[in-house]
């Protein structure tokens, strides 16, 4: 057995120059210290996005983009087609879990202060992918053409459109008319499959490409160690091998999660209907729409909503341009006011979804 | 002692003054001398016997003799009231229960208040006055207790009385063009007209059913006749042991039709598209329906089993023996649903009170092979809903199975329906119609559970290879690293 192996390596290596490559990985080494953990959920993220993009395309083969027949096709999927259940309940599934994967890949990169210098570059493109993961999921969402997804994209884009100047653009072009309507649903479809991932992958080539020519970014404690006290991993095999390890994993809770919890469909959205309780966005929305909830309509002469739609563009914003802002972390030195701004907004990010979820 | 007269002599002539009109009536008296015809009839008028004076509703001084200061225009003098100020002269002392109390009469003071808020209040074409007011129903100048037989609202005229209006097509159209105008002409072909022209004044007329004063329009939910009001305006009377008792016939129908299926869809499902008392009776020309009659009434809306019913050899049977079509087997007041136990031969099924084992061998087994049928289609459909229920209960996507369920429930509807053709073979077909849909439905029901299995033990074969996969590469891990 282990001949036949050696045989299809050398025929390989003979025409692709592999033994190159395992030597290239081979000098890469990955720095093992106590945050190391962190490093694993870029790779998770990255599992979870193929696994979109494969049970998407699968998905596409019988979904069928239109007011009339999106929720029938979904419906067609889950009951006829030959495990079109699990396809479908992992592709929700597995959003669900690349979000997760993301913020918590995402918090980890700040707390751990990886966006300095020289990899300012690369926080930025992880960023232009956490937004295109929120356009996924809030595309996404409306697909199945369902009651609670059809009013929850109504709601949604409602708040675009209260933003000053561009916002009623903004609403129109989303929602492509006054309403949501079938328009919306196709041009929706459109981003989902054609639009996002189409940029996405750009943004996940670059990224890709940097953590490999940069290597793993240090904390600040294990980069301040003299080279003989750091400990490291080999890229190749080890690291690669531990993330597969957790990718196996992910994979079974996956499983579990598509067979004993197979997401619903609800009742084919109505537009004439009025909107039932209970409507709320995506969970990864939710401390937003909560906060929008919490102020007050009006505060002195400014709009409530307005004003907690510019602060949320602002801390966006604040967040994208961090690298070029946090001084401190860039010169090497310890910044504790941003590591205690960073757990107040997880602590609030985390109480406001709850709150979101129960009242 | 006498500031203590004075006083008690101002406070007489106050009290006296609140009596409008009260005390020596010239104008009465004048008009008297000429003989008119106001005059003659308000000599028997009750309101002259209070002691109400012309000035009361003319306005004027009815103490004085001389003309000019009797009908002095400046002062207070109307004349004749026109319009709406008929009634509002009225309504000053009846709309004035304190006023009303110095004459001794106990009179609710809410009549003007019910009159304008009646669709005859409302119903005003000119925008300037009511259609009715007081005197219309009342009359002006002799006016005499509703319970005189005089009056032209007491119960053996009041119909003749509201029937002046509704019954002139000329006059309603310009009101409401819609309205029949014929209910007098119906009223009298009714037990309750017939008794009411025959002089009985306790058998219901016009103001029994649609009130009095705030008579409002039939489509308005507070009318007395709105479809889930009526049932307990007939039981007013009909209902009441006492005051039928001259006239023999049973008073339990409100009690049985509360408990009916359709008093049921009536009172507490608020269906009005639910038969209410007139929907067999009739409303103006109310009379029992007769033994001819029944299926005829049944039929409105239950057409097609009226239609089966006619065409079955049952029609004939039952009409030989005199009995009525739809009430021998469903009754009357208090029917209940129709439930497949009505079929067959079983204690509390209808068919075997005429067909026996002995009298009619092949009507009695009919039923019984009917009943069976009809049971079994039940039986596969609550199999079928059990199924999907569970099935929907795993979480698997039925929605399909789950709609064609109602087509089962139709089956079995129209199953029932065909029962009152009679017709053993046709209604077999309609029975196995059922029983085909229900069949696929559990089979497909029984298939997404078949598959909620196989999906459990994918879920752990795969679960456990991974699990093997990801034990391994651990395994081969930590051996890399201990090199």
């Amino acid at each position: 057995m282990q001949r036949a192996w050696q045989r299809l390596y050398a025929w390989l290596d003979e025409r692709l120059q592999l033994a190159n490559l395992v030597e290239f990985m081979g000098k890469k080494y990955v720095p093992v210290h106590r945050h190391s953990i962190w490093y694993y959920f870029g790779g998770v993220s990255l599992f979870l996005f193929l696994i979109q993009v494969v049970t998407g395309i699968l998905l596409l083969l019988y979904y069928k983009g239109s007011e009339q027949l999106a929720f029938e096709s979904i419906q067609f999927i889950s009951s006829k087609v030959s495990f079109g259940w699990l396809i479908r309940s992992i592709h929700s599934w597995s959003a669900n879990l690349f979000i997760l994967a993301v913020l918590v890949h995402m918090f980890s990169v700040f707390f751990e202060r990886s966006y300095r210098a020289p990899r300012e570059l690369t926080w930025m493109t992880g960023m232009v992918m956490f937004f295109l993961a929120l356009g996924f999921g809030f595309s996404g969402y409306l697909l199945p053409w369902n009651e609670l997804a059809f009013f929850a994209t109504k709601v949604g884009t409602d708040i675009a459109g209260v933003i000053p100047v561009v916002g009623k653009p903004l609403m129109i072009f989303l929602r492509g008319g006054e309403d949501v309507t079938g328009a919306t649903l196709s041009r929706f479809f459109g981003f989902h499959v054609a639009v996002l991932p189409g940029i996405f992958t750009v943004a996940l080539g670059i990224h890709l490409l940097l953590v490999q020519r940069q290597g793993m970014s240090e904390p600040l404690h294990v980069a301040a160690l003299p080279a003989n006290g750091r400990k490291t991993m080999p890229f190749f095999p080890n690291f690669l091998l531990r993330d597969l390890l957790l990718w196996l994993i992910v994979l079974n809770l996956l499983a579990i999660l598509a067979v004993f919890f197979p997401w619903e469909l609800g009742k084919k959205a109505d537009l004439f209907a009025s909107a039932p309780s209970g409507i709320r966005p995506e969970w990864y929305f939710l401390f937003m729409f909560q906060t929008l909830k919490f102020i007050p309509a009006r505060i002195g002469f400014i709009d409530g909503e307005v004003l907690g739609v510019f602060v949320f563009s602002l801390a966006g914003l604040l967040w994208l341009l961090i690298p070029f802002w946090d001084r401190r972390s860039a010169r090497g030195e310890r910044n504790r006011a941003l590591s205690y701004a960073g757990l107040c907004a997880v602590m609030y990010i985390i109480a406001f979804t709850i709150l979101g979820w129960v009242l | 002692m006498i500031l203590r007269i004075r006083r008690l002599a101002v406070a007489a002539l106050i009290l006296a003054g609140t009596r409008v009109g009260m005390g020596a009536d010239k104008c009465f008296e004048c008009h008297t001398a000429i003989a008119d015809k106001p005059s003659t009839q308000f000599a028997h008028d009750i309101h002259h016997r209070a002691g109400v004076t012309c000035a009361g509703c003319h306005g004027g001084d009815a103490t004085t003799d001389d003309p000019e200061k009797a009908m002095n225009k400046e002062g207070n003098f109307i004349g004749v009231p026109k319009g709406d100020v008929i009634s509002a002269r009225c309504a000053a002392c009846h709309a004035d229960s304190v006023r009303m109390a110095g004459y001794h009469v106990v009179l609710p003071a809410n009549q003007f208040a019910l009159l304008k808020e009646s669709v005859h209040g409302q119903k005003s074409i000119s925008g300037k006055e009511r259609i009715v007011q007081c005197t219309t129903c009342h009359g002006a100048h002799g006016i005499v207790p509703v319970r005189d037989p005089a009056s032209p609202v007491s119960p053996l005229k009041i119909v003749a009385t509201c029937s002046s209006c509704h019954s002139n097509a000329t006059y309603m159209r310009a009101y409401n063009p819609a309205l029949p105008v014929d209910q007098r002409e119906k009223y009298r072909t009714s037990v309750h007209g017939m008794k009411n022209a025959r002089g009985d004044a306790k058998v219901a007329e016009c103001v029994s059913c649609h009130g009095t004063h705030g008579i409002l329009p039939v489509k308005d939910v507070r009318s007395k006749v709105f479809p889930v009001n009526l049932p307990s305006t007939c039981a007013n009377c009909h209902s009441n042991a006492a005051y039928m008792k001259p006239y023999g016939i049973p008073t339990d129908q409100y009690e049985k039709f509360t408990r009916s299926v359709h008093g049921i869809a009536l009172l507490k499902k608020n269906d009005l598209g639910a038969p209410a008392c007139n929907s067999c009776h009739g409303n103006h020309g109310a009379a029992p329906p007769d033994i001819e009659s029944v299926s005829k009434v049944c039929g409105i809306c239950h057409s097609l089993n009226a239609d089966l019913f006619a065409a079955s050899p049952h029609k004939q049977a039952f009409d030989e023996r005199h009995l009525p079509e739809c009430e021998t087997c469903h009754g009357n007041h208090d029917i209940e649903p129709a439930t497949s136990t009505l079929l067959g031969v079983s204690s509390d099924a209808v068919c075997s009170r005429c067909h026996t084992p002995t009298d009619n061998p092949q009507g009695y087994s009919a039923a019984q092979v009917m009943r069976l049928q009809i049971d079994s289609l039940e039986l596969s459909e609550q199999r079928a809903q059990a199924l999907v229920a569970q099935a929907e209960q795993e979480g698997m996507e039925i929605s399909e199975a789950k709609y064609r369920l109602r087509d089962i429930h139709q089956a079995r509807l129209e199953a029932r329906t065909t029962v009152h053709a009679f017709n053993a073979p046709r209604f077999a077909t309609a029975v196995d119609k059922g029983l085909v849909v229900s069949a696929s439905v559990a089979i497909e029901a029984q298939g997404a559970l078949d598959e909620y299995i196989f999906r459990r033990i994918g879920l752990g074969i795969s679960t456990l290879i991974i699990s093997i996969l990801a034990a391994s590469l651990y395994l081969y891990i930590r051996r890399i690293e201990k090199r």
